[in-house]
């Protein structure tokens, strides 16, 4: 009980001090809501990693794109975080594969858009959006053309 | 001699794709996919040191004096670049901008684990400052080694051979070969798509039901909508 109303006044005072300290700038306070990513093209080769689903589950859908659903190359992107996976994804395909598969990575920057929605009512806080970037990575894995 | 223990580092980025392979001559990563990592870090263990591996420069043929950028996971943009790009633009150049007069011609950034998304940002910053630079990026495994040291009074030492995906991105002002896996002419921010839909009758010849196939992916959705959630309270 004790513990709880100290941290409690504890978070209000810290509150006020960033308040007072960004009074100029930033008088009410915002829910910060971020946007989808813009659309991207989705073809069946195509491949969004992203950091929820399971690991084993996105390589093994990978493998049967480029075995089972006879494709001679897929794309693997990922954005912000799931760079690494994606990344890690296409190594593994290709260490797999005994070098048969190649990579070509290019990357890129993805404009995202928040929304700033005023979290009091009452206030006069107008709805805002900020634009902020991220890098992305497309990484082309491929057979490469026998001649 | 300290023991060298067979057991697993738990990978810390939480990367379940980083193949742990202990105190084992380096190989290429084991496969499928790597067993699931004891946890290590947390029990009464710490890392003491952490070395990379030398390996072969990824760009064959890049004459020696060219800058390279090691970015790791707690290095500062704002440091990285200001180096960077004062070497790229030519110290000469107090005021104005002369991206094209002076400086250095090329410049490679690398990273590995954590560190990848930075580099990624760094070169894409770089790119967008001085422009007409001309990309290649290759992509590879990398082999960290580890020492943890047992917390818990004793000498046990163990050695942590690990394998991390590691990044090396060239920025040049002059044409690269583009016919190199991983090449991306200069200013192809927004024609990335444009230029893969072009191509793409050629590859994906399977696709029978256009217009379903450009709306949003489910998978995205799902992600940003959990986000938002959480983030804020339902009405």
């Amino acid at each position: 009980m004790n513990s709880e109303a100290h941290t409690n006044s504890k978070t209000r005072k810290n509150s006020e001090a960033r308040k007072n300290s960004e009074a100029q700038m930033d008088p009410v306070e915002y829910t910060l809501r971020k946007r989808l990513p813009r659309k991207l093209p989705k073809r069946r080769n195509d491949v969004y990693v992203n950091m929820k689903t399971d690991f084993r589950a996105q390589l093994a859908r990978c493998q049967k794109l480029l075995e089972g659903g006879g494709h001679r190359e897929i794309c693997v992107h990922g954005l912000g975080l799931a760079i690494n996976r994606a990344i890690n994804i296409a190594l593994q395909l290709q260490a797999s594969s005994q070098g048969a598969l190649q990579l070509a990575a290019n990357t890129s920057t993805v404009e995202l858009v928040d929304d700033l929605e005023p979290e009091d009512p009452d206030e006069a806080g107008e709805p805002m959006t900020r634009t902020r970037n991220n890098s992305a990575i497309h990484i082309k894995v491929f057979y490469p053309d026998a001649q | 001699m300290c023991p060298v223990y067979q057991s697993q580092a738990y990978n810390n980025a939480g990367q379940p794709g980083g193949v742990n392979n202990v105190s084992r001559p380096v190989k290429p990563a084991p496969l499928p996919v790597p067993p699931p990592a004891l946890k290590l870090g947390q029990e009464g263990f710490k890392k003491v040191c952490r070395t990379e591996e030398d390996s072969p420069c990824p760009f064959p043929g890049l004459s020696s004096g060219v800058l390279e950028m090691r970015v790791k996971e707690g290095s500062k943009i704002r440091n990285l670049m200001g180096f960077a790009m004062a070497r790229m633009q030519g110290e000469k150049g107090v005021s104005g901008v002369n991206s094209s007069g002076g400086g250095l011609r090329q410049v490679v950034f690398t990273g590995s684990g954590r560190a990848v998304t930075k580099t990624i940002t760094c070169a894409e910053i770089m790119k967008r400052k001085v422009g007409c630079l001309h990309q290649l990026t290759k992509l590879r495994y990398k082999v960290v080694k580890e020492v943890w040291e047992s917390t818990e009074g004793g000498t046990s030492e163990m050695t942590v051979h690990r394998t991390v995906p590691s990044i090396s991105i060239l920025l040049s002002k002059d044409p690269l070969d583009p016919q190199e896996p991983g090449y991306q002419p200069p200013e192809t921010l927004s024609a990335l798509w444009e230029e893969r839909e072009g191509t793409e009758p050629a590859t994906a010849s399977k696709r029978s039901l256009g217009p379903l196939q450009y709306t949003s992916f489910p998978d995205c959705k799902r992600v940003c909508l959990g986000e938002g959630a959480s983030v804020l309270p339902p009405h």
